[in-house]
């Protein structure tokens, strides 16, 4: 595996049977993600965005092929192991923020450093540092259901970065905003990404949020596809 | 719409969905079900125990016991004191003279068909007079013992929950033996938990020389206990006291009356445990639809009418609950024989009675439960503003 | 634990929820440990008879009388080693309904029969001396605020006085305890040649018998003996353990016990099994929660484990209140009812059986909404967003 790539899919194909049918969602698809990158994948609903974010995220296995991350495969890992894996190495974004209700902003971040062992006053320094980072120091007691959506996603965010993951995985994290909050949590990912070097993964059906990011990908049916429907092979990332 | 259609029409979808909600529906049904059955077994406990106990003490018959001695059981009358209680006032004669009837009261042991093991009979030794006073006496199989001879009738009630004492068989109690030439019933009251002989043999055998226990005496039409009272109180060889046997057996059954009390607290107690579980049901059940609940009422449904849909429904489902639990109750307990120690340490035989008004009582019961587990929740979702309740996820 | 706070958060997110669910427990239990107490009050007897003690009474029935011949012929008999007796006074204080279990013994050997019972050496004397003496046991003496010398009026429902009237008058010569509190001592005791001097009947009957064997092993081959002894007699015996005496009398309230501690019991089961349906509807509300605990990294087990703890936690809560006020009511109605019902009290069995069920309880709801954590499928969570 190449040093410079932090993920890569070699011939993954993934496959689901539903009833007597099996769909298939990617055959034989490749793909890598260099270190520092900041990826957006764009297409239209059913063209396996999901099937694809959940794949890299190690919440989900490929029928076959292979998946690299930083060096070791993870498609082999059992279950509690690639928990663990994700709990060192993924921050999740998600489109509808996803927070707990019941606790407040402060509590929400800390959630990933209980899979840690760092102690009780060290999480609350990492907390407070991910809550200033993105802005909310002051919201820190707040409850989600006091809180906007905008805030509500930068909640999210700093939950992403508390524990220091090598990549974010943001599945339409725009995708319940409007277009002057969504651009605010667009600078926000984009500066994770120059100045913390993050990677970053954003899956979004909105060209606008993919002006941000290094390079867009686009898929469909299951493959990368240039902007108008050439074949992936030709796509130079 | 007016307010009764859009209700119709809400309650109709609430109902159309509540196989989508079947375990909360059953939870529901379930506990009002719980409630009305518990209830209803007490209550028919109670009132079968005091079917059987008021109908035997009659309003118009004199009891006489010694003064402070509580129970037949306890107490003592001599031959000379039957006899000045046969001329107080107002007792009533027929051909064979006055309705009195001095009786003794002994007890036995017996096998309890249900436990196998000894438990208490009263035997009453009682003459002629005492037959006739109990208009409700009748025979139902054998005869009548013969008077001087070692002969008994059982009560129906023996019969039931005690072995051995079919008709032609053999008693033995201590070194006495019987013999069983009769069945009687009373009615379905207490005496029914007896076995009644010849007094002057019981006498005997008991070593009780002439004396009895207690008087019962039949008054005349219009005669007054207050007269008579007067009268034990003027003659100083008397030491009785009188009272209504309806007001003697009433003390009697106090016992049970307690345990009927029991069971009332108990049920009432358990009905606010099922009620806070059915409350709990129908807030997470209304929970679940407040996203449908806001809809109906963002397209122009009266707040009224998905108010009334939500309550309408809680009260279904409590009175298929309670329509339920009656119907066990019914069938588990309604004619159910039970026995237990009444006064005098004595068993007393009686059946559980679940009369319809009981039955209605439950269906009201559960109807309130339904009720007030469908206010509250139904008051919340629909007080919420629907611009909030679609914002709320789950 | 790390995750405590979010079990705790978990738990507490809706108070109406958690005060309903925790209310329907805590009436669960507070019945439990009432009726359970109560259960174990009536079966008192039977627990806390001596082995080696075995009772004779008339075989029509124990309201019948035994001649006192009878106890000299009991005395004599291999195997026996004390032999004590009483007559039922049927006593009462001032009112008839307020009953006094008072019994007219053979001051001597009583004590002998009955070694849980002390008595101070000074106060028996001081009895043993006064004819018209009664040694009152503590519990009885502090219902009624009795105090050593204090002459009590005490009447009988059964017998007259030779000299007119139904009432003794007695002088509390002594109190006695037991040497196990759930040893009843709610009665008293009175001299048999005093009570059959004075009682207008006279007559020299004994009520029944109590006696020891040597040994329990022989107490059926005594019990035995005795019975054949008096066979074709007067009066015939029936000769039992106090166990099984016991356990017939409280057989007595019959099948009405059974049927109201069964609906009782039946009661209790549903509230848990109500309970259980709230706790896995709870949870299911969370699955889409639960799902992003597992994609952040959160193990199986781990919220495996923290829906049990909150399970677990709920049942104990509601449940450690519900017998906590389960003890209250009992010691309250203890007070009330000690004439009747005297050992009536939630001891550790009764509070181990209840943490038992609370613990069977938590668990079970916890690991239906548990297993199905465990299995949920994060990708379809995730589709749901």
């Amino acid at each position: 595996m190449n040093q410079d790539n932090l993920f890569e899919l070699n011939k993954v194909s993934k496959r689901f049977t539903k009833g007597k049918e099996t769909i298939s969602i990617f055959d034989n698809l490749d793909m890598q993600i260099k270190r520092g990158d900041f990826l957006a994948i764009m297409g239209p609903s059913g063209s396996g965005k999901t099937t694809l974010l959940n794949l890299l995220g190690g919440v989900d296995q490929p029928t076959s092929g292979e998946v690299w991350f930083d060096g070791s495969r993870i498609d082999s890992l059992s279950e509690s192991q690639l928990a663990k894996w994700r709990a060192n190495n993924i921050g999740f974004i998600f489109q509808f923020y996803n927070l707990m209700p019941m606790l407040n902003a402060a509590k929400n971040v800390e959630l990933p450093l209980l899979l840690t062992n760092l102690s009780a006053k060290e999480r609350q320094q990492r907390v407070d540092t991910a809550l200033q980072l993105v802005g909310l120091a002051d919201r820190a007691k707040h409850m989600p259901a006091e809180m906007s959506g905008g805030q509500l996603q930068r909640v999210a965010i700093a939950r992403a970065v508390v524990s220091d993951p090598k990549l974010l995985l943001c599945d339409e994290p725009t995708g319940d905003l409007d277009r002057r909050t969504a651009d605010e949590i667009l600078e926000m990912l984009q500066l994770l990404n120059r100045e913390f070097g993050k990677t970053i993964l954003m899956v979004t059906h909105d060209p606008a949020a993919a002006k941000y990011a290094t390079h867009t990908l686009h898929l469909d049916k299951g493959q990368f596809v240039r902007e108008g429907g050439v074949p992936a092979e030709e796509v130079s990332l | 719409m007016s307010v009764i259609s859009q209700s119709l029409a809400v309650i109709k979808m609430n109902v159309l969905s509540l196989p989508r909600r079947v375990w909360m529906s059953l939870a529901m049904v379930l506990a009002a079900a719980v409630v009305v059955a518990v209830l209803l077994a007490f209550l028919a406990m109670a009132k079968g125990f005091e079917a059987t106990m008021q109908s035997a003490g009659s309003e118009d018959v004199a009891f006489f016991i010694r003064t402070g001695s509580a129970a037949e059981l306890n107490s003592t009358v001599t031959k000379d004191q039957v006899n000045l209680i046969s001329e107080a006032p107002g007792i009533a004669s027929n051909d064979d003279g006055p309705l009195v009837s001095p009786e003794l009261y002994v007890i036995v042991d017996g096998i309890k068909k249900s436990t196998g093991t000894e438990a208490n009979i009263p035997l009453r030794g009682i003459e002629p007079q005492g037959l006739a006073m109990r208009e409700n006496f009748s025979l139902t199989q054998g005869r009548l013992f013969t008077p001087g001879t070692d002969e008994l009738i059982v009560g129906e009630g023996i019969l039931r929950q005690f072995d051995g004492f079919e008709l032609g068989q053999e008693v033995r109690f201590g070194k006495n033996r019987w013999t069983v030439v009769g069945v009687f019933s009373t009615g379905g009251n207490v005496f029914e938990s007896e076995l009644w002989a010849d007094a002057r043999v019981i006498q005997t055998l008991y070593n009780r020389g002439s004396s009895y226990q207690s008087v019962r005496a039949k008054l005349e039409p219009g005669a007054s206990l207050q007269s008579i009272e007067q009268y034990l109180k003027q003659d100083p060889r008397l030491n009785q006291e009188v009272q209504s046997e309806a007001a003697y057996f009433a003390t009697q059954g106090e016992s049970l009356g307690y345990m009927a009390l029991f069971g009332r607290v108990i049920s009432s107690i358990m009905a606010l445990g099922a009620l806070a579980g059915a409350l709990n049901t129908m807030y997470t059940s209304v929970a679940d639809r407040a996203k449908e609940i806001a809809t109906l009422r963002a397209i122009g449904f009266s707040n009224l009418s998905a108010f009334i849909g939500t309550l309408v429904e809680a009260m279904v489902l409590a009175l298929i609950g309670g329509i339920i639990g009656a119907l066990a109750a019914f069938a588990l307990f309604d004619g159910m024989n039970a026995s237990t120690l009444g006064g005098s340490f004595t068993q007393v035989v009686f059946s559980f009675e679940l009369s319809t008004d009981l039955i209605l009582q439950g269906i009201y019961l559960a109807l309130i439960i339904g009720f007030i587990s469908g206010f509250f929740p139904a008051w919340r979702a629909t007080s919420v503003p629907v611009a909030v309740a679609f914002q709320s996820r789950g | 634990m790390k995750d405590f706070y979010l079990v705790y958060k978990n738990l507490t997110r809706k108070k109406l929820r958690l005060f309903l669910t925790c209310f329907a427990i805590f009436i669960a239990f507070l019945i439990f440990g009432a009726v359970t107490a109560l259960q174990g009050a009536l079966n008192s007897g039977v627990e806390m008879s001596a082995d080696n003690r075995l009772v004779v009474f008339n075989k029509i029935n124990f309201t019948q009388p035994l001649p006192y011949a009878y106890v000299n012929k009991v005395r004599s008999i291999d195997g026996v080693e004390h032999v004590t007796h009483a007559n039922w006074f049927g006593g009462y204080y001032q009112e008839p309904a307020n009953q006094i279990v008072t019994m007219a013994v053979a001051p001597e050997s009583y004590f002998e029969v009955y070694e849980e019972l002390v008595v101070d050496p000074q106060q028996k004397a001081s009895w043993l001396a006064n004819q018209a003496g009664v040694l009152v046991g503590e519990r009885l003496a502090k219902v009624n605020n009795w105090q050593i010398g204090d002459r009590i009026p005490i009447s009988s429902s059964i017998f007259s006085h030779k000299d007119g009237g139904q009432t003794w008058d007695l002088v509390v010569e002594g109190i006695f305890t037991a040497n196990d509190p759930q040893i009843d001592t709610g009665y008293m005791v009175f001299h048999y040649k005093y009570f059959m001097e004075t009682q207008s009947w006279g007559g020299d009957y004994v009520g029944w018998i109590v006696l020891t064997t040597e040994d329990p092993a022989l107490n059926e081959q005594v019990a035995k003996a005795i019975d054949e002894n008096f066979a074709n007699s007067q009066a015939e015996t029936d000769t039992d353990t106090e166990k099984a005496f016991n356990k017939a009398f409280i057989e007595q309230i019959g099948n009405i016990g059974l049927i109201i501690f069964g609906v009782v019991f039946m009661a209790f089961f549903t509230i848990l099994v109500l309970v259980g349906n709230t706790m896995v509807l709870a949870v299911r509300e969370r699955t889409n929660e639960i799902a992003v605990l597992k994609t952040l990294g959160f193990s199986s087990p781990r919220i495996f484990r923290m829906i049990l703890t909150e399970s677990c936690l709920l049942s104990f809560l509601g449940g450690l209140l519900g017998i906590g006020a389960a003890f209250l009511v009992v010691r309250f109605l203890s007070e009330m009812m000690a004439r009747f019902l005297p050992n009536l009290v939630l001891g550790s069995d009764i509070l181990l059986q209840a943490l038992g069920y609370m613990l069977l309880l938590g668990l079970i709801t916890g690991i239906v909404p548990a297993v199905n954590a465990l299995r949920l499928n994060i990708i379809s969570a995730f589709a749901r967003g």
